[in-house]
C-alpha cells in the first residue's frame, strides 16, 4: 500500500484545494446574487417613488445569476449536491454502488465537458462579432459571457480531480473513498441535516 | 418515443445525476433522430436559460427563505397560532397547519418548512399527550403547503417550463392553497371527532393572550405582504419582489438582533448550492426539450396520446396515477422538471387550462412529498423526532394525502377556484 502513497497525498491536497477555492468561487457568486437583490430593490423603490430608473437591473442580474450559478456549481458537485435517483442504488452492494458513482461521476464530466465546449463557442463567437446586448446598456456581450462560461471550465478541473482521485481508489478497492468522493447522499442523511439545521436555527445559534 | 424513455428509465436508474442524464440523452438523441448536429446549440440554450430574468427569483426566494429560518419567527408565530387554535378538536395539530400556511406564504420551500415548524411542535406531543402519528403527520402535510402558497420556486419553474405567467401562477395557488390548508384541519378535525383521545390536552389561553400575540405575525405577514402584495399591486415582477423580500427579511433579521456574517454566510451557501443544482437539471431539461422538439418527438408524444381517443376525465386520472407512482421512485423537483415539458402539452391538448394544470400538479407534487419511499418530509420528520419508526409518520400522513387527491377533484368540479382570482387581475 505505501507504494500507492505519493499520488494518493497529491490528489487529496488537490482535492482540498478544489474544495477551498470553490468555496471561495461559491461565496462570491453568493455576494453577486446579494448585491443584485439589493440592486433591484433600490432600482424598484426609486422607480415607484421618483419615475426614474437606475436602468439594467434586470439584466444586470440576469448576468450575475448565470455567472454566480456555473461558479456555484463546483461547489455543489463537490458537496455532492447533486441530485440523484436511487431507487435501485440504495439495494446495491457497496462494490456496485461504488462502480455507480464512479460512472456517475464520469457522466456528469461529460456532460459538463460538452456544455464547457460550447459555452465557449457563444463567447467566442460574441468576441468575434463584437456583439452587444439588445438594451440601452449595450453590454458587449463577450464580458458576461466569458466570466460564465469560465465558471463552467472550472467545474471541468474540479471534475478532473474528482475524476482521477476517485479512479486511484476505485483500482486500490479503497471503496469508503469513492463514495465520499461522488456517493450518493441517502435521503435519510439529507433529512438529517435539514432537521440538524432546523433545530440549531430554533434554538438560536446562529452556525 | 420508446427509445428515449428506455435510455432516460436507464440513465437515471443508474442514478446518474439528474441534470446530466437529461444532457447525455439530448446529446444520444441528436445523431440518432436529426438531421443537422444540434448538439452545438447547447451553449446558447445554457446561456438564455441561464440568463432569464425569470429565474433569477430562485436564488433569490430560496435567500428569502434562508433569511427568514435564521431569524427566528418560527417559533413565535407557532405559539401565537397555538393560542388561536388549540380550542378546536385536534388542539395543536391546527397550530401546525395554520404556522405551516403562514411560512408557506413567505417562503417557498416544503422541506425547510416541515423542518422548522417539526422542530417547535414535536416536544408538543408527550407534553400534552396527542396521538403520534396524526400529529407528525400533520407537520409532514402541512409543509408540502410551502411550494403551493406563493412564493413558490416550483410554481416559478412551472411559469419558465411551459410559458405560463408566474404572477396568473401565484394568483390561482392562493384559494386552492388556503384550501387544502382547511381540508387537512377538516381532516384533523374529522379524526378526532370520532378518537377524541387524539386531540391531546387543551392550551387555554384568555383573549389578552391572544391579542398580544398577534404581535409575532406581523413580520411573516409583512414579508408576505411586500413580497405578494409587490406583485398584485402591479409595483414589481416576481423576480423584484424576490428581491425586496430578500432585503425586507435582512432588514428584520437585523431588528431582532440576528444579523450576523456567520447568518449570512450559511444562508447564502444554502441559497447558492440549491440554485446551483436546480439549475443544472434546468439546463439539461431545456437542452433536452430543444433535441426533442426539433426531432420532432415531443409532437410525437403529444399526437400519440391524443390520438387514443380517451377523454380529458381519463387523462386527468392517468396524470394523477402517473404522479403518485412516479413520486414514489424520483425526487420532487427534478420530477417536476423532467415531466412538465412532455405532460404539460399533452394536457393543453386535451383542452386543459396551463394556469389550471400549474396547480393540479404542484398539488401532485406535493403528494410525492408526503407518499412513501422516497416522501422527503416524511423523512425530515422522522429525523427532527429521532426516535421510533417512520411507519407512524406515513400513517399520520395518509388522511392528509387523501385530502390533496380530494382538492383535485374539486379543483376538476370547480376550475374556477383556481382561475377565478388570476381572472380578476388580467
Amino acid at each position: 500500500m505505501t507504494r500507492k502513497r505519493i499520488p494518493e497525498t497529491i490528489f487529496d491536497r488537490l482535492l482540498a484545494i478544489a474544495n477551498t477555492l470553490s468555496r471561495g468561487a461559491m461565496w462570491v457568486a453568493g455576494g453577486l446574487t446579494l448585491m443584485s437583490a439589493f440592486y433591484i430593490s433600490i432600482d424598484v423603490i426609486i422607480r415607484k417613488a421618483f419615475n426614474m430608473s437606475l436602468g439594467g437591473s434586470d439584466e444586470l442580474s440576469g448576468y450575475a445569476f448565470a455567472i454566480s450559478i456555473s461558479w456555484a456549481l463546483s461547489f455543489a458537485t463537490l458537496q455532492r449536491a447533486n441530485i440523484r435517483i436511487d431507487t435501485f442504488y440504495q439495494f446495491l452492494s457497496v462494490r456496485v454502488s461504488a462502480l455507480l458513482d464512479f460512472v456517475s461521476l464520469v457522466s456528469l464530466g461529460v456532460f459538463i465537458v460538452y456544455l464547457t465546449r460550447y459555452a465557449l463557442e457563444v463567447a467566442e463567437t460574441s468576441w468575434a462579432l463584437d456583439s452587444a446586448a439588445n438594451s440601452t446598456l449595450a453590454t458587449p456581450l463577450w464580458i458576461p459571457q466569458y466570466l460564465w462560461a469560465a465558471g463552467f471550465l472550472w467545474l471541468c478541473v474540479v471534475l478532473a480531480i474528482m475524476l482521477v482521485r476517485s479512479s486511484i481508489a476505485l483500482v486500490t478497492g479503497d471503496l469508503r473513498t469513492v463514495n465520499a468522493i461522488a456517493g450518493i447522499i441517502s435521503a435519510e442523511d439529507e433529512a438529517l441535516g435539514e432537521a440538524e439545521a432546523g433545530k440549531r436555527l430554533i434554538h438560536g445559534e446562529p452556525s | 418515443m420508446t427509445v428515449t424513455l428506455v435510455i432516460l428509465l436507464v440513465l437515471i436508474g443508474l442514478s446518474i445525476p439528474v441534470g446530466a442524464a437529461l444532457g447525455i440523452l439530448g446529446l444520444i438523441l441528436d445523431p440518432l433522430y436529426s438531421m443537422l448536429p444540434l448538439t452545438r446549440a447547447i451553449g446558447e440554450i445554457a446561456w438564455q436559460t441561464n440568463n432569464e430574468f425569470l429565474l433569477v427569483a430562485i436564488p433569490l426566494f430560496i435567500m428569502l427563505g434562508e433569511i427568514l429560518l435564521r431569524s427566528g419567527i418560527a417559533e413565535k408565530m407557532y405559539s401565537a397560532m397555538s393560542l388561536w387554535l388549540s380550542w378546536l378538536p385536534g388542539g395543536l395539530m391546527h397550530a401546525n397547519i395554520a404556522a405551516s400556511t403562514l411560512f408557506a406564504a413567505t417562503s417557498g420551500s416544503s422541506v425547510a418548512t416541515a423542518a422548522t415548524v417539526g422542530t417547535v411542535a414535536i416536544p408538543q406531543i408527550k407534553k400534552r399527550n396527542y396521538n403520534e402519528s396524526l400529529f407528525l403527520g400533520s407537520l409532514a402535510a402541512g409543509g408540502t403547503l410551502g411550494i403551493l402558497i406563493p412564493p413558490s420556486v416550483n410554481l416559478i419553474l412551472y411559469g419558465v417550463l411551459t410559458n405560463t405567467s408566474v404572477p396568473a401562477l401565484y394568483l390561482a395557488g392562493f384559494i386552492p392553497g388556503l384550501g387544502v390548508s382547511l381540508l387537512f384541519m377538516l381532516a384533523i378535525w374529522v379524526c378526532c371527532l370520532f378518537k377524541p383521545r387524539w386531540g391531546g390536552e387543551k392550551i387555554h389561553a384568555n383573549w389578552h393572550q391572544r391579542l398580544t400575540s398577534l404581535i409575532h405575525l406581523v413580520p411573516p405577514i409583512g414579508i408576505f405582504l411586500l413580497v405578494v402584495g409587490s406583485i398584485y399591486a402591479g409595483v414589481a415582477t416576481p423576480t423584484e419582489a424576490a428581491a425586496l423580500g430578500v432585503v425586507g427579511a435582512l432588514i428584520l433579521a437585523a431588528s431582532v438582533g440576528r444579523l450576523t456574517f456567520a447568518m449570512i454566510r450559511d444562508a447564502v451557501e444554502g441559497a447558492m448550492r440549491t440554485s446551483a443544482m436546480i439549475m443544472l437539471i434546468v439546463i439539461g431539461a431545456a437542452f433536452l426539450n430543444f433535441i426533442m422538439s426539433a426531432a420532432g418527438i415531443t409532437e410525437l408524444i403529444t399526437q400519440t396520446i391524443t390520438g387514443l381517443g380517451v377523454s380529458a376525465n381519463v387523462m386527468l386520472l392517468v396524470l394523477v396515477i402517473f404522479y403518485l407512482i412516479l413520486g414514489c421512485f424520483m425526487e420532487t423537483l427534478s420530477l417536476m422538471i423532467t415531466t412538465i415539458p412532455i405532460v404539460a402539452p399533452i394536457m393543453i391538448a386535451f383542452g386543459y387550462d396551463p394556469v389550471w394544470l400549474g396547480i393540479v400538479i404542484v398539488i401532485l407534487i406535493e403528494t410525492a412529498l408526503i407518499t412513501p419511499p422516497v416522501g422527503l418530509n416524511l423523512f425530515v420528520i422522522q429525523s427532527v423526532r429521532k426516535s421510533g419508526n417512520i411507519n407512524s409518520v406515513i400513517i399520520g400522513s395518509l388522511p392528509f394525502v387523501a385530502m390533496l387527491l380530494l382538492m383535485i377533484l374539486i379543483l376538476d368540479i370547480f376550475p374556477g377556484l383556481a382561475l377565478w382570482l388570476p381572472r380578476q387581475f388580467s
